[in-house]
C-alpha cells in the first residue's frame, strides 16, 4: 500500500442468498424437505474498487438500497466480502445503527463500558473518558438509569458520545448528525471538526448534500451496488441530483439532496 | 478464482483491549442475572438444591440399597444443572449480544466463552462444597482421586465450550434450536443416570449411554470421589477424546458460519 493510502478496497463483490421462501427454524426446514427452494442472489455491491487516503474526509452518497450501508460493514469488517479484498492498514471506529443496539437491562456505565471494550478501548481507557463520555451525551444525571428507561434520543446521544471518544485512526459514520436537537448536532459537527483537525480519516454516507458539501473532501456515488462517481463533492453531488431524477423516487430524497 | 482477505490491524488475542472486553461481559452478566448483588448468586446454588430435597424424599426409599445415593444424587445435580445451564446460555450468547456484533469487529467467540463463566462459578463453588463435605465427615478420597475429579471439571466445561461455540452460530440460522435444545435437554436428564443408578439398566446399553456426553462425566466423578476404584485410564482416555472432539466439532461449525454471523442478525 502507498504510504498516504489507509484503506484499499479491490473489487469486491457482496451479495445476499434471498431464499424464495424464508426458512428459519429447524420445523421448517423438517418441514420444507419436501418442497424444494430457490435461492435467488441479491448483488448489493458488484466489484467496487477505491482506496482512502490518510486524513481524508469520504462521503459515500446514493439512494436507498443502493448498497451503502453494505459498503460500511464492509469496510469496518463486520461482513466479510464475496469476492474482492479491503486491506486497512489502521483502526477503525463504527458508529452504525445509532439508537438501537444496547442491552436494556444495565445502565448506561456498564453500557458505556460494553460498547467502548467491544470497539477496542481498554477498560482503564473508558473509565478515564466515562465523565466526558456522560457529559457529551449530556446524560450525566441519568448515568445509573438503565437503558430501558432512555428515551431514543437519549440512546442515541450515548452511542455517539462513546464512539466519537473511542475513535481510533479511522472514524465511519451511517447518517452522521442524523439525532438529537440541534444544539447537540452542533456539538457533534464541532467534535467532527476536531477529529478532523487531529488528522483522523473520516467515513460517512449521508443523504444530506449540506454534510456532504461542507464536511467532506471527496465522494463517492453508489447505484444498485456499483461504483459510478468518485471525486469532488460538488461533482458527485450533480450526479447523485442526475440519478434521482432519472428515477422516481421520493420527495424527502430529492429535497435533501439540494 | 474468489479471495475474500480482510488485513487489519492487531492480532484480536495479544490486543489488551480485549481484556477489558472479557471482564466487562463476565460482570455485566452476572449483574443482569443476579441484579448486581451477591445473594443474588445464591439462587445458583439453590436450585439444584431445591430439586435435590424434591428427589431425595421420593427416591431414596426406591433406591435405598443403593450405597452413598444422596450423595451420588446431588453430585450428578449439580454436574448435570451446570452442563443445562451454561449451554443453555452458550447457544444464545451470540443471539443476545447481537448489539455488539452488528456494530463492532471483534472476535465473536469471545462473547460464547464468557457466556459461560456464570455456570463455570457455580460449578466451582459447587465442587468446593463438595470436597470440603468430604473432608469434614473424613471421607476424603485423596489427593488422585481430587486431581482426576479437577480433570473430569474440565473436560466438562471443554465440552459445553465445544457445543456453545457451534449452537451459537446454527441458532441465527434456526430461530427454534433453542427448542429444540430444550426438548434435549428434558430428555438427557433421563437419559444421565442422575436419580437412578446405572446399575438398573441393563448391561447391554451402558455402552450406548456413555455416548451421551454427562454420562461418563457424572460416572466417573462419583466413581472418583465416593468410589469404589478411580476410573480407569481406558475410561479416562475415553473422556479426553470426546471432550476434545465435542470441542473440535463446535470449533469446525463456528469457524464455517461464525464469520458470516453478523449477517444473520
Amino acid at each position: 500500500m502507498p504510504g498516504d493510502e489507509i484503506i484499499r478496497v479491490d473489487h469486491v463483490s457482496k451479495g445476499f442468498l434471498v431464499p424464495s421462501v424464508r426458512r428459519d427454524t429447524v420445523r421448517e426446514h423438517v418441514l420444507g424437505l419436501l418442497t424444494p427452494r430457490r435461492l435467488d442472489p441479491l448483488r448489493v455491491l458488484n466489484r467496487v474498487s477505491f482506496s482512502v487516503r490518510r486524513g481524508e474526509s469520504l462521503a459515500i452518497v446514493g439512494r436507498n438500497g443502493c448498497g451503502k450501508s453494505t459498503l460500511l460493514r464492509v469496510l469496518c469488517g463486520i461482513y466479510r466480502p464475496d469476492s474482492g479484498s479491503v486491506a486497512t492498514s489502521a483502526g477503525i471506529t463504527p458508529i452504525l445503527e445509532l439508537g438501537v443496539g444496547w442491552n436494556h437491562e444495565l445502565d448506561a456505565i456498564d453500557n458505556v463500558q460494553l460498547m467502548g471494550t467491544a470497539l477496542g478501548l481498554s477498560l482503564g481507557a473508558v473509565n478515564r473518558r466515562l465523565d466526558s463520555i456522560l457529559e457529551f451525551a449530556e446524560l450525566e444525571r441519568f448515568a445509573r438509569q438503565k437503558l430501558k428507561h432512555y428515551s431514543t434520543g437519549m440512546a442515541a446521544r450515548l452511542a455517539y458520545a462513546v464512539a466519537f471518544s473511542a475513535v481510533r485512526e479511522v472514524l465511519v459514520l451511517d447518517e452522521i448528525f442524523a439525532v438529537g436537537d440541534a444544539r447537540f448536532r452542533a456539538r457533534c459537527e464541532n467534535r467532527y471538526r476536531e477529529l478532523q483537525q487531529a488528522g483522523h480519516t473520516i467515513i460517512i454516507v449521508s443523504h444530506d448534500a449540506r454534510v456532504v458539501g461542507q464536511f467532506c473532501n471527496r465522494a463517492l456515488l453508489l447505484e444498485q451496488g456499483e461504483l459510478i462517481h468518485v471525486g469532488d463533492p460538488d461533482a458527485v453531488l450533480a450526479s447523485y441530483r442526475t440519478v434521482l431524477d432519472r428515477s422516481p423516487e421520493t420527495a424527502e430524497e430529492i429535497a435533501n439532496a439540494r | 478464482m474468489t479471495t475474500a482477505t480482510n488485513t487489519s490491524t492487531p492480532a484480536p488475542s495479544t490486543d489488551p483491549a480485549w481484556a477489558g472486553l472479557v471482564w466487562t461481559l463476565v460482570r455485566t452478566d452476572f449483574k443482569a442475572r443476579y441484579h448486581g448483588t451477591g445473594s443474588g448468586f445464591l439462587w445458583a446454588l439453590l436450585k439444584p438444591t431445591a430439586m435435590f430435597v424434591v428427589l431425595v424424599a421420593v427416591f431414596s426409599l426406591i433406591f435405598r440399597s443403593e450405597p452413598n445415593y444422596k450423595l451420588k444424587l446431588i453430585i450428578g445435580l449439580f454436574l448435570w444443572d451446570y452442563f443445562a445451564d451454561s449451554t443453555k446460555a452458550g447457544l444464545a450468547s451470540m443471539s443476545s449480544k447481537s448489539f455488539l456484533i452488528t456494530r463492532a469487529r471483534l472476535p465473536t467467540w469471545i462473547l460464547v466463552v464468557t457466556s459461560l463463566a456464570n455456570a463455570i462459578v457455580t460449578l466451582t463453588v459447587f465442587a468446593s462444597i463438595v470436597v470440603a463435605y468430604l473432608l469434614a465427615t473424613g471421607a476424603f478420597p485423596g489427593l488422585p482421586a481430587l486431581i482426576a475429579f479437577g480433570g473430569y471439571l474440565a473436560a466438562l466445561v471443554t465440552i459445553t465450550v465445544g457445543i456453545s461455540l457451534g449452537a451459537s452460530v446454527l441458532f441465527l440460522r434456526y430461530r427454534d434450536l433453542n427448542q429444540v435444545w430444550d426438548m434435549a435437554m428434558q430428555a438427557g436428564f433421563f437419559v444421565s443416570p442422575i436419580i437412578y443408578p446405572l446399575s438398573v439398566v441393563p448391561e447391554r446399553f451402558h455402552f450406548w449411554l456413555f455416548f451421551w456426553p454427562p454420562t461418563p462425566v457424572i460416572e466417573f466423578t462419583r466413581a472418583a470421589l465416593l468410589g469404589p476404584t478411580l476410573p480407569t485410564t481406558t475410561a479416562n482416555v475415553y473422556l479426553g477424546l470426546l471432550s476434545t472432539g465435542i470441542l473440535i466439532a463446535g470449533a469446525m461449525v463456528y469457524r464455517r458460519f461464525g464469520p458470516r454471523a453478523a449477517e444473520y442478525l
